[in-house]
């Protein structure tokens, strides 16, 4: 029946307590300086002191060997974890020790230059990365870092000291810490430590003075730290009453080009967003000639989206010929107030700045220019990528025969003598269809230029020469030059938009079919192997599908043809799944994070939940980001397939549970009633015997004795029918199924009934052949019970009672036919579910309606069916059949 | 000879009180323990020649007490279960209990029970082995290997012969799936197909309808038992 063994609710609030401190964040707590030297590392060590001191488990993870001895004096008494060994290139290098950090797992951990970039090799491709983690894991950190190494800041640096830092922490790091200590000397002091030593050796003291150590870049460091902490400052008082209001009082865009100079642009933006506590966006404007990027370009164009992205802008990714156009659009159905654009120096043919159009196109939006310094090379750069040069040996075929045919076919003009006009139609003619037919401007426009000669050397007067004698051709050849370039570049501009076109349109039509296909999909496999063979069939990789890569089970792979990804199921390759389903992070290869793993992994994520991780494996190199962004939009439809199933079983499991709830509320009203019938009885008739014990004659005391009986016989039959729901309430599952032969069971539940009714004439039928199937020997018997129970008692005269067991194909039915009075017609739908003959008063509402129902759950969990019928000539027949699933018959 | 003594281990006073007013009507004597201890104790004092020892105490594990028990006695235990609980049966018997009755009972299934266990208790005393085995029609001449229904001989497969030997010599007392399997097949075999399928052919043999068996009697979820006395139909 019910569990005896209770939760103790000490033991339950214990599991809450810890849970909550499992899940608690660390805090992160960073020592700020504006230049190296101000002693950060010795703040930091000396609080660490006072905490350990009082009492507290500090643990130094990492500190920087080359600090001062004064400062590592600091760390007597603390336990310092030691360095993992890298070997990179033959060189030994010491780096912080994650994994033997997050085993320890101290109460606050010491953690030196947030900034620092680890070896090739680690998990982590940065130290904040490490610290992230670490703070996940619900340890407290106490790290360092300078000012310019903070991402929105680092250009800024980089202009006043013309030192270009490359190792950077972005901003939200700095801006989610919990505590920030500003760590401050005045500079004469700092280049006084310089001078001292203290600060590097002296060889590189004195390089590092003239560079980067002057007086008056020490004032500008120093000004900016005091900024950037006096910012957070003011956010902290402010957050609190502005977090709510934020999201709709402004928005910030930034447009990134594939041009080195839009770093300052995200960089600015960023720093803007942060002052005014405002959302920003990046948004990148795919051109139509997105094929014709260089690869410096294309470099260029990630590293500002990365950029931007670290900075905590939203990546917008717009397609559009009208780069302007495709801004205003979206900016004006996403609410944005703000735009910040570089300015354009060069001025194209005949077409306004892109900034004026901007502003022509949002009147009411706010437009922040901002000069690009390197913008004329740059610009340069892009006006030649529009020509682009390669020579095909067919197209220059094509262009020759082209203008070779309109030479011919203008001589036969001029042989026929039909007007001079139609010679410059005619070479116009050509460059339209050479530009048709061959790729890039190239040809286009070298047509025009030969047509241009061709025409003066061929019909002009005088012939064969390039001179002109009539004044007014050169303005002809002119206006011929001119119309045959515009009609060149218009032709390859169509062609490269319809190719754009098809490609997005593949492309759209491709994530459609997913979801439509999807729509249609139940169940979590299911779902999973659509995605894996699509995602095999899109990107041509191995692919494989973790629903919970943290537990057991297997992932479930689906190869490319002919490559064995057998790899993918290691289990290192298990763990960096592991890692990107808790982190909810990408990971793997081409990425940041255990960027040794031969597979590069994505978690499917729906509403803050980690549903699984796919990982596509990079044997044969790595994802392009074009293709992580199509992955991406996959994996989304697949988060939302996967949540709608999750939804829909724990639907289907809430109604089901809610289905058993109200059949045991039937079944408890039901047996309640029930029961009080017979124990009337029995008390009425025991107290009628003790009371009148001298006066009762015996054949009196003996039939009131024989009532007793009866009436407990009843109720121990119905509270083993009882027991038996018991047996089968937590569903199919806890059925101990064994191989039974069927007539062994029928046996028993005949000799049952007989020991019961001796008088009752029960023929049994079993087929000669020994039928053995699997199920739970105890409820059967309790099934062809109750049913030749039912028999009996509605029998008549004592006609006979047929119980029989035959063989199908695929399941073994068994019988019970009586020649009763049959079920009134009324009964029939409700039969089995317990409500059956419960209005035809008392008699009938004893064992019938209860053992039936129970009959079906049994069969039910079985997955069997049951069954009644009326005979055609008279009583009724009831049955039910049993799989043969498991266990054929030796026989 | 003296009555024999029946050890009643119960801890409902009701059941207990009807267990012993029956046997005392019927020629035993009886004593009572309402715990696993006091059983233990009173098994150790009284010596009884029989124990009937319900396996739900209120102080120990029914399982365990029989554990102790059959460290230093091989006195008869039949084992007093609820229906349902077959594993538990199961245990109890290949553990040493020597049968099992299924709450409820009748007074005569009861009788029964106790009347086999003594039977056997003493048979094994005397250790004498049986040419022949003989219920109803039905007669096992050991010596000669010959099986004969109603003075016909009829034909088994070594293991069917196997089988009802091993059957007929435990007669009346239920023996267990795996007991048996171990018996014929030895142990670490999976033969509970072959077990039923061999029955079954038995029974077509040697039953008249082998749905409603009178020689070798099915025990669902626990084993068989062969019949002791012919009931008739």
């Amino acid at each position: 029946m019910q569990d005896d063994r209770r939760p103790d609710p000490n033991e339950l609030l214990n599991e809450l307590k810890k849970s909550e401190t499992d899940s608690a964040r660390g805090k992160l707590k960073i020592f700020f300086g504006y230049a190296a030297g101000v002693g950060k590392t010795y703040a930091m060590l000396d609080e660490a002191q006072e905490l350990r001191k009082n009492g507290a488990d500090v643990l130094a993870g990492y500190i920087e060997p080359h600090v001062r001895p004064e400062t590592l004096h600091l760390l007597d008494g603390i336990p310092v974890l030691p360095p993992k060994i890298i070997t990179y290139k033959n060189i030994q290098l010491k780096e912080f020790d994650l994994d033997a950090a997050l085993r320890k797992k101290p109460a606050i951990i010491l953690v030196d230059e947030l900034a620092h970039t680890n070896a090739a090799g680690s998990r982590n491709k940065k130290r904040y990365q490490d610290v992230e983690e670490l703070l996940a894991a619900g340890i407290d950190v106490y790290t360092t870092i300078n000012v310019q190494h903070i991402e929105s800041l680092n250009n800024i640096v980089g202009d006043i000291t013309k030192i270009a830092v490359n190792e950077t922490v972005p901003d939200y790091i700095f801006d989610h810490a919990d505590k920030i200590k500003t760590i401050d000397v005045e500079p004469d002091e700092l280049l006084r430590r310089f001078g001292e030593g203290k600060v590097y050796r002296p060889d590189r003291a004195a390089a590092a003075m003239n560079n980067f150590f002057t007086k008056e870049n020490l004032r500008l460091l120093r000004e900016i730290a005091m900024r950037k902490a006096a910012d957070r400052i003011s956010h902290d008082n402010q957050s609190g009453r502005q977090a709510s209001e934020k999201s709709s009082m402004s928005q910030l865009l930034v447009c990134v080009s594939s041009s080195p100079t839009s770093a300052k642009l995200i960089r600015w933006a960023a720093r803007m967003a942060e002052a005014f506590y405002v959302p920003w966006a990046a948004v990148y404007v795919e051109d139509i000639d997105q094929d014709d990027l260089s690869e410096e370009q294309k470099k260029w164009k990630h590293s500002n989206i990365q950029l931007a992205e670290r900075l905590g802008a939203e990546i917008v990714t717009l397609s559009g010929l009208d780069v302007a156009a495709a801004i205003a659009e979206y900016a004006k159905l996403s609410g944005i107030t703000n735009i910040v654009v570089g300015k354009s120096r060069t001025k194209r043919w005949l077409k306004p700045y892109f900034e004026d159009r901007l502003i022509a196109l949002l009147p009411n939006i706010e437009i922040h220019i901002l000069p690009d310094s390197q913008a004329k090379n740059s610009r340069r750069e892009n006006g030649g990528r529009r020509v682009k040069l390669g020579f095909s040996t067919a197209d220059t075929f094509k262009s020759l025969a082209m203008l070779v045919l309109a030479t011919g076919f203008s001589f036969l003009l001029k042989y026929f003598n039909i007007g001079d006009q139609n010679y410059i139609m005619v070479y116009i003619l050509a460059v339209l269809v050479i530009s048709r037919i061959t790729t890039g401007h190239l040809y286009g426009i070298l047509s025009s230029v030969i047509s241009v000669l061709a025409f003066n050397y061929f019909f002009i007067d005088p012939y064969y020469s390039f001179s002109a004698y009539t004044p007014g051709y050169p303005v002809t050849f002119l206006i011929m030059f001119l119309a045959a370039i515009i009609t060149s570049t218009l032709t390859t501009r169509v062609k490269t938009q319809a190719k754009l076109a098809v490609r997005r349109e593949q492309r759209t039509e491709r994530l459609y079919e997913i979801n439509r296909k999807l729509l249609a999909t139940r169940g979590e496999q299911n779902i999973i192997d659509l995605i894996n063979e699509y995602v095999v069939k899109i990107f041509q990789r191995s692919v494989i599908f973790y629903t919970d890569p943290a537990g057991q089970s297997r992932g479930t792979l689906l190869a490319v043809e002919g490559e064995k990804a057998d790899f993918l199921f290691k289990d290192d390759e298990k763990a960096v799944a592991g890692w990107c389903f808790l982190n909810q992070k990408q990971a793997g290869a081409g990425t940041d994070t255990l960027m040794g793993a031969g597979a590069f992994y994505m978690p499917v994520v729906s509403q803050g939940k980690s549903l699984g991780v796919i990982g596509l494996s990079c044997e044969h190199g790595k994802l392009s980001t074009n293709s992580k962004f199509f992955l991406q939009l996959i994996v989304a439809q697949a988060a939302m397939a996967l949540e709608r199933q999750v939804l829909s079983d724990a639907q289907r499991k809430a109604m089901v549970a809610s289905e058993k709830e109200k059949m045991r509320g039937n079944l408890l009203r039901a047996i309640s009633h029930d029961l009080r019938t017979p124990l009337t009885g029995i008390l009425g008739a025991s107290s009628a015997i003790l009371e009148n014990a001298g006066a009762l004659p015996a054949e009196e005391k003996r039939k009131l004795l024989n009532n007793i009986k009866d009436d407990s016989g009843w109720l121990i039959r119905m509270v083993e029918n009882l027991l038996s729901v018991t047996r089968i309430s937590d569903g199919g599952a806890s059925l101990s199924k064994t191989s039974e032969a069927a007539e062994e069971i029928i046996s028993e539940a005949v000799s049952r009934i007989r020991q019961r009714f001796p008088d009752a004439n029960i023929q049994v039928r079993v087929p000669d052949e020994v039928i053995i199937l699997p199920m739970d020997g105890i409820l059967i018997e309790q099934v062809l019970i109750n049913l030749m129970e039912n028999a009996v008692k509605h029998n008549k005269n004592n006609a006979p009672i047929t119980v029989r067991a035959l063989k199908k194909s695929e399941s073994v039915r068994f019988e019970v036919e009586d020649y009763g009075s049959g079920i009134p017609a009324e009964d029939l739908p409700h039969l089995f579910d317990g409500l059956a003959g419960r209005k035809n008063g008392p008699d009938s509402s004893r064992g019938f309606g209860i053992g039936l129902s129970i009959c079906k759950s049994i069969i039910d969990a079985h997955s069997g069916e049951i069954s009644a019928e009326n005979n055609k000539n008279g009583g009724a027949t009831f049955g039910f059949s049993l799989p043969v699933t498991a266990a054929p018959s030796d026989k | 000879m003296n009555k024999p003594l029946i050890l009643i281990v119960e801890d409902e006073g009701t059941i207990s009180h009807f267990m012993a007013s029956m046997l005392a009507s019927n020629g035993y004597r009886s004593v009572k323990a309402e715990s696993g201890k006091e059983a233990l104790a009173m098994a150790a004092s009284y010596m009884p020649d029989l124990l009937l020892l319900d396996l739900g105490l209120p102080d120990m594990d029914g399982i365990e007490a029989l554990k102790a028990l059959r460290l230093w006695t091989d006195k008869p235990v039949i084992v007093v279960s609820a229906r349902g609980h077959e594993r538990e049966k199961v245990e109890a018997l290949d553990l040493g209990a020597d049968d099992y009755i299924t709450k409820p009972f009748g007074t005569s299934e009861l009788l029964a029970r106790i009347r086999t266990a003594l039977r056997h208790s003493q048979a094994t005393g005397a250790k004498e082995a049986p040419g022949a085995f003989a219920v109803g029609d039905l007669r096992i001449d050991l010596e000669k290997r010959v099986v004969s229904l109603s003075g016909r001989e009829v034909h088994f497969t070594p293991i069917e012969y196997r089988l009802l030997v091993l059957l007929s010599r435990h007669a009346g007392k239920v023996l267990t799936h795996d007991f048996i399997i171990r018996e014929i097949w030895g142990p670490y075999a999976n033969e509970s197909q072959a077990l039923r399928v061999n029955m079954a052919n038995i029974r077509r043999k040697i039953e008249a309808n082998p749905a409603e068996p009178r020689y070798i009697l099915t025990e669902i979820g626990v084993g068989y038992r062969m019949a002791e006395e012919y009931t008739g139909c």
